[in-house]
Formats: C-alpha cells, sequence, structure tokens
C-alpha cells in the first residue's frame, strides 16, 4: 500500500551552454544582454560588455623575405600582412604624365602603386572552403582596404619614387641645372592572410596593412645612368622606413535585435555591439564601420563611415559609436606604438 | 541640377525592369522573381538574393562585388524575404553610360554610381510587384574644401571634393545605407546627413503650401510619380476613349 522508497524526480529537460548556443542561437544571445534578473549586468557570450573591444596582440617583422610585415591577433581573428616591393620602370608607364603640378595626390591611385589582396580561402572559417576562388567577401573586403588606402594618404609618394638627377653635363653654362626626373615607382604589394577568423574581418585586416606598412623597410635604390638600369642596395643599413602620415583605425559595430522578422519591425529594441566575433556576426544585418584618425591633434578626423544592412542607427546612435571609436582609437593606436618600440 | 528620369517595365521578358539616369549615370534594371533555386543557394526560411552589376566597360572587379554587398545586405532588409522562402530573387543591373569625363577624375571612387545602382534595383523591383517592407531613396553629397555642400555634384566637384557621402533613406525616414569616404568631422556628416534627409525623403505634412521645386527635387515623391504613370499606363485598357 505504501509507495515506492525510491523517489524519482522527473528529469530536467536542461543543455549545456554551448548546446543551447547552437539550438537556437539569438535567444542565447538576448538572454545574455537582457538578464532576468535586474541586478546581473549584460555581458556578452563571450564575456565582454556591449561596447568592450578586443584588444590586439601584434607581431611585427616575422617574415623574413617581404619588406615589412605584421601578424594581429584580435580575439581568435588572426591575420597575417605581408608588404613587398616591386619596381616600376617610369618608361613602362604608357601615358606619362602631363604635367608636374598637382599630381602627387592622385599618383599612387592613378598608377596603381598599392595593391592590396585579401586571401579568406585558406581553412580561416568553415564558411569559407579552402583553396576556392576569392568570394564576394573576400573581393568586397579588398576593394575597402584599397580604397581606405587611397583616401588616407597612408603612404607618400616621396617614399615611391625613385629620383634621379642628372649631371651637368655643359660646364659653360653652370646656370643651367637640370631637372630631376622620376625614373622609377615602387608599386607595393600588400597581401593579407587570414589564418583564423572569428568575426570582424575588416578592422583585423586593416590594423594588419598599417602594422605591417609602419615596419615596411625599402631598399635603398638608384638609377645607373652607365646600366639604364635600377640597382638596388643589399645592405640593411642603407635601407629606409617608409613613413606612415597617419595612424587610422577601425572600428566595427553589429546592430542585434532579437526576436523574428515581424517583431523586429515593431519593436524598437536594439543593442550596439562593438567589434563582433563570429556568432554575433552571424545574428546581427546591420553593421556600421568607423574609420577614425586622431593622430593630428585631439579632433575626431573621421576618414570613411559604412553602414548597411539595416535601418536602426540613426544620427545620434552614430555619434555615441563615434565616441566609442575614438576609444577604440587610443587603445588600438597605443598597441601599435608599443610594436614599435620594441 | 540634374533632373533623374525614369522607365519602368520596359524590357518584356523579365519580371520586372526599369532604367534610371541621373549625373551622366544610366543604369538598367531588371527583376525576376520569385524563381527557383539552385539546391546549394537555397535557404530555408528567405528567398535568397542575387545582385549582379555589370560595369559600362569590361567584367567586373573587386568594385562591383562590394557594391554587390552593399546593395545585398540592404534589399534584404527592404524585402519581405521570409513570405518566399527557397526561392531566388534576382537582380541584375547593367551600368549603360557613365559621365564622360569620368576617367579624368575619380576612376577609383565607386561611390557616385551608388545611388543609381540603388535608385534603379527598387524601380525595378517595384515594376516586378515583389512585396516590400518599405521603399528608399538615395542620393549623394559633396563637402567641398569651402565647407559647402554641394548636392547632385558633378564628376569634376567629386574629385576636388573634401568628402564624399552616399545616403539611403527608406519611406519610413530610416537611415538605410551610409558610405562616407574623405577627410570630415561629425558636424560635417550630421549636416551632410540632414541635407540628403530633406532629399531623399517626403516633406513633413505641414500645410498645403508645397513648393513646387522642393517637390520634384524629392525623390520620394519622384518614386511615386514613376509608379503613378506605369499604373495609368497599365490601366489604359479601362479607360474610356
Amino acid at each position: 500500500m505504501s509507495a515506492p522508497a525510491t523517489v524519482t524526480t522527473a528529469p530536467v529537460l536542461s543543455f549545456p551552454p554551448p548546446i543551447f548556443a547552437k539550438l537556437s542561437p539569438s535567444p542565447f544571445l538576448l538572454a545574455h544582454l537582457k538578464p532576468s534578473a535586474s541586478n546581473t549586468p549584460a555581458i556578452r557570450p563571450n564575456g565582454r560588455v556591449p561596447s568592450e573591444h578586443r584588444t590586439p596582440t601584434i607581431n611585427t617583422n616575422s617574415l623574413t623575405h617581404g619588406s615589412g610585415s605584421a601578424v594581429v591577433r584580435v580575439g581568435d581573428t588572426a591575420v597575417v600582412c605581408g608588404v613587398r616591393g616591386e619596381l616600376l620602370l617610369a618608361s613602362n608607364i604608357p601615358h606619362p604624365r602631363r604635367d608636374n603640378a598637382d599630381r602627387s595626390d592622385t599618383e599612387i591611385s592613378d598608377l596603381g602603386l598599392l595593391v592590396p589582396n585579401l586571401e579568406l580561402s585558406t581553412g580561416c572559417s568553415p564558411a569559407h572552403l579552402p583553396s576556392n576562388a576569392p568570394g564576394t567577401l573576400a573581393q568586397s573586403l579588398s576593394q575597402r582596404v584599397l580604397s581606405l588606402l587611397q583616401k588616407s594618404d597612408l603612404v607618400s609618394l616621396q617614399d615611391l619614387e625613385i629620383l634621379y638627377r642628372p649631371p651637368v653635363t655643359d660646364p659653360d653654362m653652370p646656370d643651367e641645372t637640370p631637372e630631376t626626373v622620376v625614373k622609377a615607382y615602387l608599386g607595393l604589394y600588400i597581401d593579407i592572410l587570414f589564418i583564423s577568423l572569428d568575426g570582424n574581418p575588416f578592422d583585423a585586416a586593416w590594423l594588419a596593412v598599417v602594422a605591417a606598412l609602419r615596419d615596411t623597410r625599402l631598399p635603398q635604390a638608384w638609377w645607373d645612368a652607365d646600366r639604364e638600369m635600377i640597382l638596388c642596395s643589399d645592405s640593411v643599413r642603407e635601407s629606409r622606413k617608409l613613413s606612415t602620415r597617419c595612424t587610422p583605425i577601425a572600428s566595427t559595430f553589429a546592430i542585434y535585435m532579437p526576436g523574428t522578422v515581424q517583431q523586429r519591425r515593431s519593436s524598437q529594441e536594439s543593442w550596439m555591439l562593438a567589434d563582433p566575433d563570429g556568432f554575433e556576426e552571424e545574428l546581427c544585418d546591420e553593421t556600421v564601420t568607423i574609420v577614425l584618425d586622431c593622430s593630428k591633434g585631439n579632433t575626431s578626423g573621421i576618414l570613411k563611415v559604412e553602414k548597411n544592412g539595416g535601418g536602426t542607427v540613426g544620427r545620434a546612435l552614430m555619434r555615441r559609436m563615434l565616441s566609442e571609436a575614438e576609444r577604440k582609437w587610443h587603445d588600438w593606436s597605443s598597441a601599435l606604438e608599443v610594436t614599435d618600440a620594441v | 541640377m540634374t533632373v533623374p528620369t525614369a522607365q519602368l517595365s520596359h524590357l518584356h521578358r523579365a519580371d520586372g525592369s526599369a532604367t534610371y539616369s541621373q549625373a551622366g549615370y544610366s543604369v538598367v534594371g531588371a527583376v525576376n522573381g520569385p524563381i527557383e533555386v539552385q539546391r546549394r543557394d537555397e535557404l530555408p526560411e528567405e528567398a535568397a538574393i542575387e545582385v549582379n552589376i555589370r560595369p559600362a566597360i569590361g567584367v567586373g572587379s573587386t568594385k562591383e562585388r562590394h557594391l554587390e554587398s552593399i546593395l545585398h545586405s540592404t534589399l534584404r532588409h527592404v524585402i519581405l524575404i521570409h513570405n518566399y522562402p527557397r526561392t531566388l530573387i534576382q537582380i541584375t543591373l547593367q551600368i549603360i553610360s557613365t559621365p564622360e569625363d569620368e576617367a579624368a577624375f575619380g576612376k577609383h571612387s565607386s561611390l557616385s554610381v551608388l545611388p543609381s545602382l540603388l535608385q534603379t534595383s527598387i524601380l525595378a523591383l517595384l515594376s516586378a510587384s515583389i512585396p516590400l517592407a518599405m521603399t528608399f531613396a538615395s542620393t549623394v553629397i559633396a563637402v567641398m574644401p569651402s565647407g559647402k555642400l554641394e548636392t547632385n555634384p558633378s564628376v569634376k566637384s567629386l574629385a576636388q571634393a573634401s568628402s564624399v557621402h552616399v545616403f539611403a533613406f527608406s519611406s519610413t525616414g530610416h537611415l538605410l545605407v551610409v558610405e562616407s569616404e574623405g577627410s570630415f568631422d561629425m558636424d560635417t556628416w550630421d549636416s551632410a546627413c540632414a541635407e540628403a534627409e530633406s532629399i531623399c525623403c517626403s516633406p513633413k505634412e505641414d500645410g498645403d503650401q508645397m513648393d513646387d521645386d522642393a517637390s520634384s527635387e524629392n525623390l520620394q515623391t519622384f518614386l511615386k510619380q514613376a509608379m503613378e504613370k506605369k499604373v495609368e499606363r497599365d490601366l489604359r485598357w479601362k479607360q474610356q476613349s
């Protein structure tokens, strides 16, 4: 008559967090950002608060065969960037410059002296199959790096020109000093390889480009009039450092909106996630990228703003993002300074 | 100021089509959809969107891929993709003419063509009667070194400008796309954004005295007029002679 002694409790259906994240990623992220207990702060699954970015680790000069290189690691995103110089003879340029007046600001882009290429097909993430042709994302990132290189004036043309001043031939006319001519240019191939991709490829790739260019040493090169060719010196001591004129840092933000599409249209609830990782990036449609250069004084010089994928970010939120981006600029640029000092 | 022109549903074999011309750029767009999707691109819960951009000369490069990805993420937000799971909506945009002196100036900038591409895509989608959550309008603004804002900038002023901004606003008044490059600060960006908003969004209902000039410059009104013209033509058979 008595009940069995052993009381069997109904098994509670519970998952460990990784399985919860895989099964229903969006509610998992929402549970982190909007904790049920009011005194718990909102912390993303990766342990950061929403406006917190990852701290980069930068190693420069690790490749032996390039003019400059950098390995940048931001969380689980790791990028290698190598810079290699190649000569472009002025005589090989099909349409020589018409005038010397205001060429310098567009010369680098007109001649294509900076050639970035970004490679994602290295097995860096399951979404990008190794040894495939570059996909839309890789091509789009290459284009963004290229246009930023051209617009930011990071590299000055003077560093890439190889000048030649012909000797005075006629001793009778000492007044006539011969004009300095550009005999060749150094084109820079900037190759960016992703070893591992865990969200936010553009910020990491751009930091790697800046770090690699700051590390670049170009060989002493001169025009040899007798041999009619460009000669380069082997000596490292004679090589000169490429000067970078500014320190642009990119900051990407993703906007997370919970719920289904229908719910999203009605509700205004959204979170700004700075420096999203791969898991968050999959759940966010809208992204904003701001490229800043605060190195010239304290005024924030914006070099680029890109935003697409949704309509949440208005002018007010953009200002908030800018102040976050400024904070990130100080953190990341000091990481670059530390690397230079080593 | 260059007046934009649009022509809708003029390609007979596509589900929807539009030609949009402004500031020297002319783009033909064709939309097919919802159509069957290749197994590999099929999405279980939404329609796949494919955007193809063909340049005026040559084959597409990284620049076109970048523009495609901007359009793709914008249109994903605009089209009601969840109504058509496991289908494909294909948007093909062919740039047919570019300003004559483009090669001499900003041949590397991809920004100046973006408003025309966005406008063509929305007109073509409307022409194909694809269900949309909203429409949008897009414009480009150049900030000259003097600080003056120039709307509908010529190719020359785009080359001289200290910064160039492309904005797209939805019909609901939200900021959808921003592509700004150059060197500028937040206040400049803010004023450029406000200027673009007044061009893109229909004027607020504040009385009846609507300026004729203002309404013709307004892109949302332009979109409405282009659609009205198309509907009028479609219903011609109903009209008494």
